[in-house]
C-alpha cells in the first residue's frame, strides 16, 4: 500500500518547506501581525473608554450648564427685583429730598417775604409817617394861621390817634 | 428571468443526456468496465506529472531529481518518462492514445569515462509508479527472472523491473523529485507566506486601520486561532508557541483547501498523504518534548499513582512513554485519514457514473445526476472538514504543548481547562 508508507522525497520536501515557512513567518510574519492586532485592540479599547469618558463629561457639562443657567436666571430675577426696589426707593428718596428742598425754599421764601413785608411795612410806615407829617405840616401851615383852629386840629388829631 | 432559467435548465438536461456517451467513451476502454481501485489510488497518490483537464495523455512536466546507485545526482523532465502511442481498437476501429513508460538514458562523464544512467517509471516492479534505475542483466539471469515472473500473478519479481517484456535489475534511487505533491506543497507554502506578508505589508502601510474583505477574513481567522485556541490554553506562554501553531494551522488549512480544487494549482491530495501529516506530527512531537518541563518528565517517570503501579514493574511508566508517541501519532493519522477519506468519497461518487455506464444510457444519465449532486454536497462538507481538521490539529497540538510546558502550581487549573476543551471538541 503506497498510501500508508511515507515517501522519502515528500517527507524531505515537506520538512524543508515547513522549516522555511516557519522560519520566515516566525521572524517577519506572525509576531508582527499579532502585535498589530493587539495594539489595535488596545487602541480601540482606549478609544471606547475615551468616548465613554467624553460622553460622561459631556453629560456632566450639560448638567453644569443647566445649573449655571438656572442660577443665572435666579440671579437675574433677584437683580430685577432689587433694581425695581431700588428704583422705587430712589424715587421715594428723590421725592422726599425734593419735598425737603421745596420746604426749605418755601421757608426761605416765607422768611424773605416776611422780611420784605416787614421792611415794606417799615418803609411804608416811614413813608406814611413822612407823608402824614408832610400833610400834617402843610395842613398845619394852612390852618395854623389862627390859633383856634390850631388847637382844634390838634385835638381832633389826637382823638383820631387815640381812636386808633 | 423565467426564460433564462428555462434555457439553463434545458442546457443542463441536454448535458445529462450526453453524459452516458462521454462515460462510454472514456470508461469502457477495457472489457468489463473500469478499474476502480486503480483510478482511486492514482488520484489519491502522487505522480511525476500534473494532470490537466480534458486530456488523458498530457501532463504538466515536472523535474525528476534522483540519486543514482553510484551517488551521482540526475535531474530530468518527467515528460521524458512516458511516450504516447496511438492504439487502434481492433473491434471498433477507434483510435485512442495510450501512455507507455519510456526508458530515460542519461550519459555523463565520470572519472574520464562515459557512463550511461538509465531510469524508468516502474510498472512491473515492487516500486510501481516510481522512478527506478535500470541495469541490464545477462540472458541466463533474465530467463530465470522471467520464469519467476510467469509464476506470479502480478509479474513482479523482487529486485527486478519489467519494461516492455524485458527484465532489468532495478535500484530504487533516493528520489527528491518535484512531484505533483511537492509542487502543491510549495504552492501552499507560497500562498501562506503571501497571506501573512500581505497583512504585514498592509499594517506597515496603513498602520492601525483594520483591513477589509479578503485580508479581513485572514485576520479574523488569525485572531480566532490565536485568541480562541492558543491564548485561551497557553495563557502567558501563548507568545512563545504562537508562531509554530499558527504556521501549522494555516499550512494545513491551505493544503486542505488546495486539495479540494480540482484543476491545476490544486487537486493534489496533500494532507491525505501520510508523509505530510507524519512530518507535521514529528514537528509537534519535537516541540512538545523539547519544551517539556521537569514536572512533565516527572509525571512520566514517577506519576502520582499508588506505588505498586510504578515500582517493581513500571506499568505506568510504560503507559506514559507509550503515550508520548501515541499523541502525535493520533494527530498524524487523524488528519491523514480524514482528508484521504473525503477525497476518496468524492472520487468514488464520481466513478459511480462510469461504473453505471455499463448498464446503458438511461441508468448512466440518472446516476450522473445523483453522483454530481452527491459529489457537490461532499465537496461542500469537505470545505468544512478542511477547516475543522486544521483547527483540531492546532487545538490538540496546543493542548499537548500546554501539558508538557507546565508549571506545578498551574497544573490543576490547566487540567480542568483541557478537559473542558476536549469536551468541546467532542
Amino acid at each position: 500500500m503506497e498510501l500508508f508508507t511515507p515517501d522519502f522525497g515528500l517527507v524531505f520536501w515537506m520538512f524543508l518547506a515547513f522549516i522555511i515557512l516557519f522560519a520566515i513567518l516566525a521572524k517577519w510574519g506572525w509576531p508582527v501581525i499579532l502585535k498589530n492586532i493587539d495594539e489595535r485592540a488596545d487602541k480601540i479599547d482606549k478609544g471606547v473608554e475615551y468616548a465613554q469618558e467624553a460622553r460622561a463629561q459631556l453629560d456632566s457639562a450639560r448638567a453644569d450648564a443647566q445649573k449655571y443657567i438656572e442660577e443665572a436666571q435666579i440671579k437675574q430675577a433677584e437683580m430685577l427685583r432689587d433694581a425695581a426696589k431700588m428704583k422705587s426707593q430712589i424715587i421715594e428718596e428723590a421725592k422726599n429730598e425734593a419735598a425737603k428742598e421745596a420746604q426749605k425754599v418755601m421757608d426761605a421764601a416765607k422768611v424773605s417775604i416776611e422780611q420784605s413785608r416787614k421792611e415794606a411795612e417799615l418803609q411804608f410806615r416811614n413813608e406814611v409817617s413822612k407823608f402824614s407829617l408832610e400833610i400834617a405840616e402843610k395842613m398845619v401851615r394852612n390852618q395854623l394861621s389862627n390859633d383856634k383852629a390850631q388847637t382844634e386840629l390838634v385835638n381832633k388829631m389826637l382823638d383820631e390817634i387815640e381812636k386808633n | 428571468m423565467n426564460r433564462q432559467r428555462n434555457i439553463i435548465l434545458t442546457a443542463i438536461l441536454a448535458l445529462v443526456m450526453l453524459l452516458p456517451n462521454f462515460a462510454k467513451a472514456s470508461g469502457s476502454n477495457e472489457e468489463g468496465g473500469i478499474n476502480v481501485k486503480e483510478i482511486l489510488f492514482h488520484h489519491l497518490g502522487d505522480g511525476y506529472g500534473w494532470e490537466v483537464p480534458f486530456s488523458h495523455t498530457y501532463r504538466i512536466p515536472l523535474p525528476v531529481i534522483v540519486r543514482a546507485e553510484d551517488g551521482s545526482w540526475h535531474c530530468f523532465s518527467s515528460a521524458r518518462l512516458t511516450k504516447h502511442e496511438e492504439v487502434v481498437n481492433p473491434e471498433t476501429g477507434e483510435i485512442h492514445t495510450e501512455t507507455i513508460p519510456e526508458i530515460v538514458s542519461i550519459e555523463k562523464e565520470k572519472d574520464g569515462k562515459k557512463v550511461t544512467y538509465q531510469f524508468v517509471l516502474a510498472e512491473f516492479s515492487k516500486h510501481k509508479d516510481k522512478v527506478v534505475q535500470l541495469f541490464p542483466i545477462s540472458d541466463s539471469e533474465e530467463a530465470k527472472v522471467k520464469s519467476q515472473a510467469a509464476a506470479q500473478e502480478d509479474k513482479v519479481v523482487d529486485g527486478y523491473v519489467g519494461v516492455d517484456g524485458t527484465y532489468y535489475r532495478e535500484y530504487k534511487p533516493y528520489d527528491i523529485s518535484i512531484t505533483k505533491n511537492v509542487l502543491a506543497l510549495l504552492i501552499a507554502t507560497v500562498i501562506v507566506t503571501a497571506i501573512a506578508m500581505s497583512l504585514v505589508r498592509y499594517y506597515r502601510r496603513k498602520g492601525d486601520k483594520a483591513p477589509r474583505k479578503g485580508m479581513g477574513f485572514w485576520e479574523m481567522l488569525i485572531e480566532f486561532i490565536y485568541d480562541g485556541v492558543i491564548k485561551s490554553t497557553l495563557h502567558d506562554k501563548a507568545k512563545k508557541y504562537a508562531s509554530f501553531l499558527m504556521t501549522c494551522f494555516f499550512f494545513i488549512f491551505i493544503m486542505n483547501l488546495l486539495g479540494l480544487i480540482v484543476i491545476f494549482p490544486g487537486g493534489a491530495n496533500l494532507t491525505g498523504n501520510i508523509a505530510i501529516t507524519l512530518v507535521l506530527a514529528v514537528m509537534v512531537f519535537v516541540v512538545v518534548n523539547v519544551n517539556g518541563t521537569k514536572h512533565y518528565w516527572k509525571e512520566i517517570f514517577w506519576p502520582d499513582v499508588p506505588l505498586f503501579l510504578k515500582f517493581p514493574i513500571p506499568i505506568m511508566q510504560f503507559i506514559e512513554i507509550f503515550g508520548i508517541f501515541t499523541k502525535p501519532a493520533a494527530l498524524c493519522v487523524r488528519l491523514f485519514a480524514n482528508m484521504m477519506g473525503g477525497h476518496m468519497i468524492v472520487i468514488t461518487l464520481t466513478l459511480i457514473i462510469f461504473i453505471f455506464a455499463m448498464f446503458g444510457a438511461a441508468i448512466a444519465g440518472a446516476s450522473a445526476v445523483v453522483s454530481v449532486l452527491f459529489s457537490l454536497f461532499m465537496l461542500a462538507i469537505d470545505v468544512l472538514v478542511s477547516f475543522i481538521q486544521a483547527y483540531v490539529f492546532t487545538l490538540l497540538a496546543t493542548i499537548f504543548i500546554s501539558m508538557s510546558d507546565v508549571d506545578e502550581h498551574h497544573e490543576l487549573h490547566k487540567e480542568a481547562e483541557i478537559i473542558d476543551n476536549i469536551k468541546e471538541i467532542r
